[in-house]
Parts: structure tokens; sequence; C-alpha cells
């Protein structure tokens, strides 16, 4: 019985001292939104994560696990161009400051709870703006966090349609990249200009990216002489797609749409269809078309023409050795970026081009606030950043479009990929 | 029995200075920290679900990422549409705990191995499941929704009223199923662990009490789902990955199978660890938790909840060496078999003896 007091006692103790801790620091949080508030209220007052001669960045990405290739490079380019670019002095901002620009990299596993959760730690830590994540479904779970918070989430790596279609309703969110739609009509395009008729057989993910990618060339072959007479699907977790490349041979259409985004399927469907037989003229996405990894295990020779989409220069190949922007790339990439990643996926060269968009966004900055920086990030038209193939140019003013427009069509050539004028 | 009573009410300042810092964390802390308090309180729910059917009844389950995944589209769809929050909650818990039954009363026939290959193609046949009926699931993009904001009178911000709410759920989930383990089910599930025949001869039928451990499990999955929902805001077919399911058992080992302490361990494990080997160095992540999980598995082979145990039998290997007696080979073994039998019967389990 004694005891029995005891325990009570002291459960009532607890719950006392657990009620005033309650209301104490109930307080507390409030008091802290409350001058939160308070410091944006002010016109000019900064915004978190800028200083007199600092800035800092955040980025989450795949880092492991099976996206870590892209996911790495997403990283990599970016801090190669940060990195490279504080080495020689800093960015000139718009309000006549030299600023440092850190980069803060979380690894996300292509988990958006992880995405999300890096998010918020990175947003904890002070970051300005969230620049470059890798991931359809790991942006599509920041972005209303982003947009609630009233964060930047801009230069997404990333095809797909929602991160630019609508920023009216997610003004703090916008794309880097041209959409798959956008990939799948170039190539489409490219067949019906060839004023003959072409049959195609198509070979696509089977869900909205593969759809994307298939509505795109739709649309562009739409009254034309080109006639889809196959078409099969596949589901990344597939572990070969010999029998949809065999029942594709049978239609022996003249060339293959293989929008294939995994990269050991696509050196499958390199190898297959040569083993039956089948040598169409072949489209590969630009995620995998790398001649190292694709066309050369691939044997990919083999066939009458291979095309891809690019836009950037590839820093990897020969074709580009001379030119001055990949010298400068592979210079810096080499001190910074090899520290994160060592192989080349197109996705380095697309950060790198981001981090020189990033520095004319800072160039238009004429407030250290991070509206002052939408509004300049939302205001470059016409500019070519470096490894952008000509004709490939930033512009980010069209409220419903990523920020690179134009899809360069190129065709393998033994050594690497030039442009491609027709079919 | 002083002793005893002592000990019970450390026992119940322990608890109670717990559910303090469970109810003030939130106030003091950033809204990073409260995500991740958050997500602790939702795996915690789909690790119990785990623990079930692992470390209480002894059968393999390597889809419970399917039934996570499952609650929060229910979760997803509800919310869409615009259904009242507790209405699809409770669907949250019925629709997954009957689909698990469904599966289990096919499933519950076999053991081992083939069992874990059923299980394994849940997560496998629900990601391309979820995909492909977009007009439900949101497809591959995934679906975002917003919900669970904090109400004016509250004064709360969102992350603590979510938090808030998971934890509620986490805490009821928690008493349930401690209920329902130290009752007469849970001797069922004991006994149907250690041996078949033996439960059979008892009267206790191992066919309906795995159906029963693998619906119960799929319905925390399900409410864990719910949970995932109101913290994340967002569901894609990568919530039903099979390494979330992977994850989710070795988190359960990691923590101790069979024991409710351990679920808690486990899932801070779940949530942290990640957290932490990215703080450490972002570009090594899955290095640094493998070798922290190989660690813990090589130095507490029953897991964190195991730790104090696993101290005093340490000091007491210490002084035997010190007066001289040489230790038996089956002391370890044989200072935990007054407690309920812990081994599950897994592949890891088998690596914890030859570890030993």
């Amino acid at each position: 019985m004694r005891n029995f007091h005891k325990t009570t006692r002291v459960t009532g103790a607890v719950a006392v001292l657990g009620i005033s801790a309650l209301l104490v620091t109930g307080c507390t949080r409030a008091d802290t939104s409350g001058t939160g508030t308070g410091a944006s209220a002010g016109a000019a007052e900064a915004s978190p994560g800028i200083t007199d001669d600092s800035l800092s960045l955040g980025i989450s990405s795949p880092l492991s696990g099976p996206t870590a290739g892209p996911g790495s490079c997403s990283v990599a380019g970016l801090y190669t161009y940060l990195e490279a670019k504080n080495a020689a002095g800093g960015f000139e901002f718009g309000d006549g400051k030299t600023r440092t620009v850190k980069l803060t990299y979380l690894d996300d596993v292509y988990d958006p709870a992880k995405a999300v959760s890096n998010f918020r730690q990175l947003e904890g830590d002070g970051i300005f703006a969230y620049v470059g994540a890798l991931g359809t479904p790991t942006n599509a779970a920041v972005m209303p966090v982003a947009n609630e918070e009233k964060v930047p989430q801009v230069l997404l790596v990333t095809g797909a349609t929602t991160f630019s279609k609508d920023q009216k309703t997610n003004p703090w969110t916008f794309g880097l990249l041209p959409t798959y739609f956008d990939e799948g009509a170039a190539f489409g395009k490219l067949l019906a200009d060839a004023g003959k008729a072409v049959t195609v057989a198509t070979l696509a993910q089977n869900d909205d990216y593969g759809k994307d990618y298939l509505a795109g060339f739709q649309s562009a072959i739409e009254g034309s002489d080109v006639k889809v007479v196959g078409s099969a699907t596949y589901e990344p977790s597939d572990t070969t797609l010999d029998s949809q490349v065999t029942e594709l041979a049978a239609t022996k259409a003249d060339t293959l749409l293989s929008a294939v985004s995994v990269t050991p399927l696509q050196v499958g469907v390199l190898t297959r269809a040569q083993d039956i037989g089948w040598l169409p003229r072949i489209f590969l996405p630009s995620n995998t078309s790398t001649p190292a990894t694709v066309i050369e295990p691939g044997q990919g020779t083999a066939y009458p023409a291979l095309y891809s989409t690019s836009l950037t220069k590839v820093p990897v190949s020969p074709a580009f050795a001379d030119d001055e922007e990949v010298k400068a790339y592979n210079a810096a990439f080499e001190k910074y970026g090899s520290k994160i990643t060592t192989t080349y996926t197109p996705h380095c060269a697309w950060s790198y081009a981001e981090g020189a968009i990033l520095e004319q966004a800072f160039k238009g900055m004429t407030d250290p606030t991070r509206d002052s920086f939408m509004t300049a990030l939302h205001s470059i038209t016409g500019f070519h950043a470096p490894l952008l193939l000509d004709g490939i140019t930033v512009d980010t003013t069209a409220t419903d479009k990523p920020a690179i427009q134009g899809i360069q069509l190129v065709q393998y050539n033994g050594k690497g990929y030039a442009p491609a004028s027709k079919y | 029995m002083e002793k005893l009573l002592a000990r019970r009410s450390v026992r119940l300042v322990a608890l109670a200075v717990f559910a303090v810092v469970l109810v003030v964390a939130p106030l003091v802390s950033s809204p990073f920290i409260n995500y991740q308090l958050a997500l602790i309180a939702v795996f915690a729910v789909a690790l119990l679900g785990v623990n079930i059917v692992m470390g209480y009844t002894g059968q393999v389950s390597l889809g419970q990422s399917a039934f996570l995944g499952l609650g929060a589209y229910i979760a997803a769809y509800g919310v869409k549409n615009g259904w009242p929050l507790l209405l699809v909650l409770v669907l949250c818990a019925v629709l997954p705990a009957a689909v698990g039954m469904l599966v289990a009363l096919a499933a519950a026939r076999l053991r081992g191995l083939a069992l874990a290959m059923i299980t394994i193609a849940l997560p496998i046949i629900g990601i391309p499941l979820a995909r492909r009926f977009s007009d439900f699931t949101g497809g591959s993009g995934g679906a975002t929704v917003s919900f669970m904001k904090a109400p004016d009178w509250s004064g709360l911000a969102n992350d603590q009223w979510r938090y808030y709410v998971v934890l509620v759920i986490a805490v009821v989930a928690f008493l349930l199923a401690r209920n329902l383990v130290r009752g007469r089910v849970g001797r069922a599930f004991a006994i149907v662990k250690e041996n078949e025949a033996v439960a059979l001869a008892m009267g206790v039928s191992p066919y309906r009490y795995k159906v029963l451990a693998f619906t119960i499990a799929s319905l925390l999955g399900g409410v864990a789902g719910f949970s995932y929902l109101v913290v994340v805001q967002f569901t894609s077919p990568e919530t039903l990955s099979f390494f979330t399911s992977i994850n989710l058992v070795a988190a359960m080992v990691i923590g101790g199978s069979a024991s409710i302490a351990g679920t808690i361990l486990g899932a801070i494990y779940f949530v942290v660890v990640p957290v932490l080997a990215g703080a450490v160095n972002s570009a090594r992540t899955a290095l640094i938790s493998g070798a922290i999980l190989l660690a813990v598995l090589f130095l507490l082979p029953r897991g964190l909840a195991s730790l104090p145990r696993r101290v005093r039998q340490l000091s007491a290997r210490k002084s035997h060496g010190r007066t001289g007696a040489t230790a038996p080979h089956n002391s370890p073994d044989g200072a935990s078999s007054a407690a309920p039998p812990e081994i599950p019967e897994i592949p890891a389990a088998n690596e914890e003896r030859q570890a030993r």
C-alpha cells in the first residue's frame, strides 16, 4: 500500500513537471516563429543562408543505391562549377557584393521520405536555396514543402513535366532539363522530315516516363508517312528484354525507338537485336546513350545508324578534347568533382551548366533575398551556359517550361556523337 | 519482494520520463528533428508488425513495405476525395489487414524459405501495380497531398501537430500490441514459434495463429502507411520498395526481436543511422550504414534491447576470469534461457548463432 502511494506520487510529480515544461517550452517555439516573420517583413532584410560574403545552397540526390551514378553526377558537376568559381575569387552578385557559394549535399537513396527529411535538414541548417536535385518522385515529395516554406527548389535534374508546367501554383519550383516529351518529339520530327515512308517499332518503359516519351513521338509524326508497326513495353525491374526485342524484330521495322532508361537493359537490346539478325536504325534516349557504357558493350557499330539527343558537349569524348569549355571542365572536375564520383554520366555536364545558370541569376539579384533570386532566375534569356551545344540556350522566362530549351539530335560516328541533320 | 517493487517504480519513473520527453521534444526542436521523430513513430508501427510476425511468431515476412505502401495509397486516395479522416484511418487499417489475411490464408501453409518467397512477391508485384493504376495511385509520379494542418486552436506548427498525430497512433498501436503479446494470443504465438507439433498437442492451431499474426502485421503496416502520409504528405511506388522491407527486417533484428522496447530501438536505428551516416560522408552512406549494422550484429547479436543484459554478462565473465573459473560454453544461452524464446527462424538467426 505504501509503495502504491509512492508510485502515484512519483507519477504525479512527473506529470506536473511535464505540464510545466510544456507550458514553458510552448512559448519558446512561438517566440522564434514570431521573430522569423518579423524579420521577413522588412523589405530588404536578408533571407536565411546569405551574408555579405557567402551564400549556402543545398542538394539532396541519390548518392547510393541503383540511381547512385546519375545522382552523384548531379552533385559533382554543380560542386565542380561552384568550387572552381569560388577558387577564382567568388561570385559577383547584383547588389555589388562578391560572395563564395557553399554547397551542402546529402544522400536520399531515391527515397521520397528521405528526400523530404534531407530538405528539412538543409532548411534547418539555413540554406538559401535547394538546387539541382535529381529524381522525379523525390522532387515531387519535396515540392509542396518547399512551396509552403517559400524556399527556392530550382533547376531540378529531371525530365518530368510536373516541375515546370505550372509555376503559378508552385512559384518556388523550377526544372532544368527539357522533358521526355520534348525528346520523343525531336525523334519523331526527324523521321517525319525525312519525307518518306518509315516503319517504326517502339520499346518504352511501362510508366509515365515511357508514356511521355511516346506521346511526344506520336505528336511529331502525326500526319506523316511514318508508321508505328509494333510496340512493346517493359518494367524497370525486368532482367532481360529479349522477348520484347524478338517480338519487335518480327515486324522488320526500319527503325527502333528504344526508350529504355536502364543501362544494362539497353545494352541487352543492342546485343539481342543483332544476334537475331535485325539491324534497324536505332534511337537511344539521352540517359542511356553513353558510348562507353552502352554502345561499346552493346556493339552498337553493327547497326546502320544510332541516334540520340544531346544537350551538352561530352567531356569524355575525344571529339571535344580541344574545346576550351571542355578543357576547363575536365581540369576543374579532376580537382573538385572527382571527390564525389569518377564515373561520367551526362548529368555531370548538365549540373555543371546549371552552376553557370545560377551564376547568371546571382548577377541579377539586387537584394539578398529569395524573392529577388527567383525574379533574377526567371529573367535569363538567350544565355549560353558552358558545355551546352550550339543552338541550345537557356531561357527561363516561360512560366510553363524548364530552363534549358531545345534538343540537339546527334548520330554516333564510331567514336562519339556528331550533330545529325537528317534521317 | 522489496527489490521487485523498487524496480517496478524505477521502471514506472523511466516510462514517465520517456513519455514527458516524447511530449515535450517537438516543442523545443527544429522542424527537421520533429520530422525525424515523426518518422521514427511511423516506422515503429510498421516494425511492430514485422516483429509480431517474425519476432513473436517466428514466421518470415519480407513484404511489410507493400502494406505500408497500400496504407499510404488508401490514405492519399481518401484525402484527395475528401473522406473523413477517421474513416480513412479505419480503411487504412482494415483493407491492408484484409489483403494480408487473404495472402496469409494461402501463404501460412508454407514455412521457411517458401514463405519468404511469397512475401517477397508482395512488393515486387505491388510496385508495377502502383505504376499501372495511375487513376488510383497517381502513377510513377506519385501522389502529393496536403492535409493534417495544425488547427488554429492548438497554436502548434504543422510539423508539431503531425508529430503528435502519429505519436498518438503509435502509442495506441504499441499499447494494443503489448497487451496482445503478453496475453493468451502472445503465448500461442510463442508456442507456434517454438514447436508447431507441441502447439497442436496443446490445442493451439498453428495455421490459425500464423494467419492471425500476418493479419495483425498487415494491419499495422497499413496504419503505418497512414502515418507515413501524414508526415511525408507524398507517396509513390518507391514507398513499396523491397529495400524498405529488407531494411525493416534488419532494423527489427538490430532492435531486438520479440521485444517491444527493441521495436522502438529498431525504429530509431532505421531512421537515425542513415542521417548519421550522411553527416559523416554523404557520398558513402551505404558503406557506413553497413558497417554500423555489422558492428551491432557482432557486439549485440540479440539486438540493442539486449544491451543491459550484455553488459551484465560481460562484467560477469570478467569476474569469472578473475577468480580463475572457466566459464561454461553455454553460459550466454544459459543466462537468457529464463527469458521468453527470442531467436527468429530466419537466416540472420543462424548467423547470430555462428557469431556467438
